[in-house]
């Protein structure tokens, strides 16, 4: 596909606005280079992104509609709205005419700061925001190149705002619908002007999200949607076995059933092919299928836990060695030891997997929603022998993403069942099938070990941190990675030694909101309040005392504005507070968790969040994403657990993989501290604190460490305060 | 055939008795709105209402519907305007949106006959229907602010 063509659904004419790259000649160059974000993954070395042209992200319309496609896809978290103020801040646009579009699967679309298109990592607003500024405020300039060409004055006397050019002299103006086409064959300037952060009218505003309207009404359109001529829906069952394989099947006692179709083989699994959903499930609870448990059939949830405690004694690889933590433990006055533990976890996003797929002979389409939409063009692709610039992907909104819809295995199921059958495909997984066949967050454990000396300061600390999976980012399992925020901690510790061990058990295994911030900083942090109970420290000063450096600034602020906001020296009689607070995907957050107890129950009175974001963009859904991570870790800090048996998934649906409910909704309190600095990443920190903010607060409360999730493994019935 | 009232309409479906009407409506009424999250009743994303009372559809056959009124999210209202749905849009309540049809259903039943509900009472009516994105704070307030609109009503 050319790569300046537009997307197949909105085709380019001369008379729209800002035209292709070919026509005017290089697009839109982009020679910056971001500042360093500190706490996130290393960027990959790689070439520098291609120049982008604006055409594939704003197009003006002559009726003055401004159609913005945004390269961040709507699961909630704002990327229908957040992608497009970045560029109508700089645009000087009319907000009312705003049309958004998804982005089709398209080099263009890679995000800056890593090269993907993907809609993860809490990458969209800071890998985006200065190249989106940058196409905004050059639409400005061609758009008031166009009315000043046509006035015959100089741009330099012309102002833009509201989708209005004035010609300030005398007060002649146009709009920006009126100049579109004109402004189209505009040189597009290689440098355009940005303006300052203290001229930001829709940068640090919030308006109402622009999904809002269709999901109030039902007629916001997910993946599990679609409707298409022809085409057949599929209900799947895969191999119980996180190893399994297809054996055999027998699907004679569901070939007469009403609107049966087919049934589809699968390396893992069979899928039946109907005229609807309930008919196609019908039928597959009809069919016999045997499996073949594969390497892992015997694996249960203990020995996973042996294994990862295996670990401790490898050698695995270190990632940080300062000083020299073996003699300093081994001359301490005092070591304190402890192991923490995680289980693996499920997304469960409200939607289940889903995904349709058309197969056109030489071209083919997928619709869905999807983080990934080049990954899902990839697996179609390959499944049905195209070139993937063949495949067209029909982005939807995600029911709910968390890093689950990053994955494209059921692309390459749908796919796979509509080259059998040779109609379009949609297939629809089960709840059941859905947590059973999750790529979960993974399990992981940490054996910690601090040396403290005469005094009771911490001297030294050696941290083993095991995974039981760890991705393959383009090289061998990186250990760096799913050590952080223990390997790359701000804590000032002078002799401080870390080492990854990647146990590789075979489940399979994803990226789950927060990924390793998910678990790391509730181990640490926990580890860290030991010591300050070891040592009789008040846990807050205790973690000041560790961050007086220049590279801790501004973690320690986010630190003190906790205290601040929690009353941390004023704690009421019978309140008890746990703190927490680190870096996290280019920012730096932290809780403070209020509990009381009241009849051995844990109440939960309420959760202080600080987060420093640098600029923020959209304020209010910044809370809503603060909120929304926050207790979606939570959910999982009191009851979620993935547990294996015999090789398979114990859980199945919401009966016994319980998430959080309104009732058990805390009371919250979210600061978004003031800053200019470039912005950090919003999605996904929000989860990472309340573990062990509230391990930490249970501790105060009751004596009693958790050193191991989900709670109610510890007899420990957490409930909300009554508002 | 099986005969069905759906929003004001008769709609006939030729579909065996024992399909849950949440399957009913999506694949043969061509009515999406209503989701499926479980297929046991249990996070509320079917929610549909049955002459006004709250039903998990996903869990309901078409066969035991009979000629009750079924009321789904496209038949809430014209163009949004139920109160709960514009207490909804008030507060930008929805994030992925996946489950508010449902939340939004469920509101509307509890508060028709209770606008004098408290907090504790909407945490109680609510708590059934799911949310992963963590709506649930945005979710009280909308449902007090409908409330309050359906007092003075």
């Amino acid at each position: 596909m050319n790569r300046t063509s537009q997307p197949p659904t909105a085709p380019l004419s001369r008379r729209e606005f800002l035209t292709s790259a070919v026509a005017i000649g290089g697009g839109l160059a982009l020679s910056f280079s971001l500042p360093a974000q500190e706490g996130g993954p290393p960027r990959p070395a790689g070439p520098p992104a291609a120049p982008r042209q604006p055409s594939g992200f704003l197009q003006i319309a002559a009726n003055g509609a401004i159609t913005i496609i945004t390269p961040a896809v709507e699961m909630g978290q704002g990327g229908h709205t957040g992608m497009p103020m970045i560029i109508m801040e700089e645009l000087g646009g009319d907000w009312k005419q705003l049309v958004v579009k998804d982005a089709a699967a398209a080099p263009l679309y890679n995000n800056p700061l890593f090269g993907q298109q993907s809609t993860v990592g809490s990458f969209s607003v800071r890998g985006w925001y200065t190249e989106l500024r940058r196409i905004g405020a050059a639409g400005r300039e061609m758009l008031v190149a166009a009315a000043a060409k046509e006035w015959g004055v100089s741009p330099a006397e012309c102002t833009a705002a509201n989708s209005v050019i004035t010609h300030k002299p005398s007060g002649r103006t146009k709009t920006y619908g009126s100049v579109a086409a004109l402004a189209a064959t505009m040189p597009v300037p290689q440098n355009p002007t940005l303006k300052a952060n203290g001229e930001f009218k829709v940068i640090g505003s919030s308006p109402p999200r622009t999904d809002v309207a269709p999901k109030v009404d039902g007629s916001a359109k997910y993946g599990i949607d679609m409707v298409l001529p022809g085409m057949l829906v599929g209900a799947i069952k895969a191999a119980p076995t996180v190893t399994g394989t297809l054996k055999s099947f027998d699907d004679s006692a569901a070939r007469g059933m009403k609107g049966f179709h087919s049934t589809v083989a699968l390396p893992n699994g069979v899928i039946v092919l109907a005229n609807t959903y309930w008919q196609a499930k019908s039928a597959l609870d009809k069919v016999k299928v045997e499996f073949d448990p594969g390497k892992l059939g015997g694996v249960d949830s203990a020995k996973v836990s042996a294994l990862l405690h295996s670990g401790f004694d490898e050698q695995g690889a270190v990632v940080r060695n300062e000083g020299d933590a073996d003699k300093a433990l081994a001359s301490a006055a005092r070591v304190v030891e402890a192991t923490y533990e995680v289980p693996y976890l499920a997304h469960a996003c409200m939607e289940p997997m889903n995904c349709t797929v058309r197969a056109n002979g030489d071209t083919a389409e997928v619709w869905v929603g999807t983080q990934s939409p080049q990954a899902v063009q990839a697996a179609a692709a390959q499944v049905l022998g195209l070139a993937k610039e063949r495949v067209t992907v029909h982005m939807q909104y995600l029911g709910g993403g968390f890093g689950r819809r990053g994955e494209s295995d059921y692309a390459t199921q749908a796919a796979m069942a509509a080259k059998a059958s040779g109609r379009p495909v949609k297939l629809i997984w089960s709840r059941e099938e859905d947590i059973q066949h999750d790529f979960y967050r993974p399990a992981a454990a940490i054996r910690f070990r601090g040396g403290l000396d005469a005094s009771g300061k911490l001297t030294a600390m050696e941290a083993r941190v095991v995974t039981s999976a760890a991705p393959n980012l383009g090289g061998p399992p990186n250990a760096g990675f799913y050590t952080s925020s223990v390997g790359d901690m701000a804590y000032a510790i002078p002799n401080l030694k870390v080492t990854g061990i990647n146990k590789d058990i075979g489940v399979r295994f994803g990226f789950w909101r927060s990924v390793n911030q998910s678990h790391n900083p509730f181990m640490l942090e926990g580890f860290l309040d030991e010591v300050a109970a070891a040592t009789k420290q008040d846990p807050y000063q205790f973690r000041r005392s560790l961050l007086q450096h220049e590279k801790a600034k501004r973690q320690l602020a986010v630190l003190d504005m906790l205290a601040e906001k929690s009353g941390w020296s004023k704690r009421p009689a019978g309140h008890f507070y746990g703190i927490s607070a680190f870096a996290a995907y280019g920012s730096y957050i932290g809780s403070v968790v209020d509990v009381s107890l009241q009849d051995k129950k844990i109440v939960l009175n309420r959760v202080v969040t600080v987060i420093d974001c640098g600029v923020a963009v959209h304020p209010a859904n910044i809370v809503a994403q603060l909120e929304g991570g926050m207790v979606y870790g939570l959910s999982a800090a009191l009851r979620g657990e993935i547990t294996l048996k015999d090789g398979a998934v114990q859980q199945s649906n919401f009966h016994n993989y319980p998430v959080l409910m309104m009732a058990q909704m805390p009371k919250t309190e979210c600061y978004i501290m003031p800053s200019t600095e470039s912005p950090g990443g919003v999605g996904e920190p929000g989860t990472a604190p309340i573990a062990p903010s509230l391990a930490s607060a249970i501790f105060a409360a009751t004596a009693s460490r958790v050193r191991s999730l989900p709670l109610s493994k510890h007899s420990l019935e957490v409930i909300a305060a009554r508002a | 055939m099986i005969k069905l009232n759906i929003n004001g309409k008769q709609v006939d479906l030729d579909v065996d008795a024992d399909t849950p009407l949440l399957w009913a409506l999506r694949d043969d009424a061509g009515l999406t709105g209503t989701k499926f999250g479980c297929g046991m009743g249990l996070c509320g994303a079917c929610t549909v209402l049955l002459d006004g009372q709250v039903m998990r559809s996903c869990v309901l056959k078409i066969g035991d519907v009979g000629t009750k009124a079924i009321t789904t999210i496209e038949g809430l209202s014209k163009d949004a305007s139920h109160p709960v749905q514009k207490a909804w849009i008030a507060e930008n309540v929805p994030q992925c949106g996946y489950c508010q049809s449902g939340q939004i259903m469920q509101a509307a039943a509890v508060l028709k006959d209770n606008p004098n509900i408290s907090d504790a009472d909407i945490d109680a009516q609510m708590t059934g229907n799911l949310c992963r994105c963590m709506t649930y704070t945005r979710i009280r307030a909308a449902v007090r602010q409908a409330a309050n609109a359906m007092k003075g009503a």
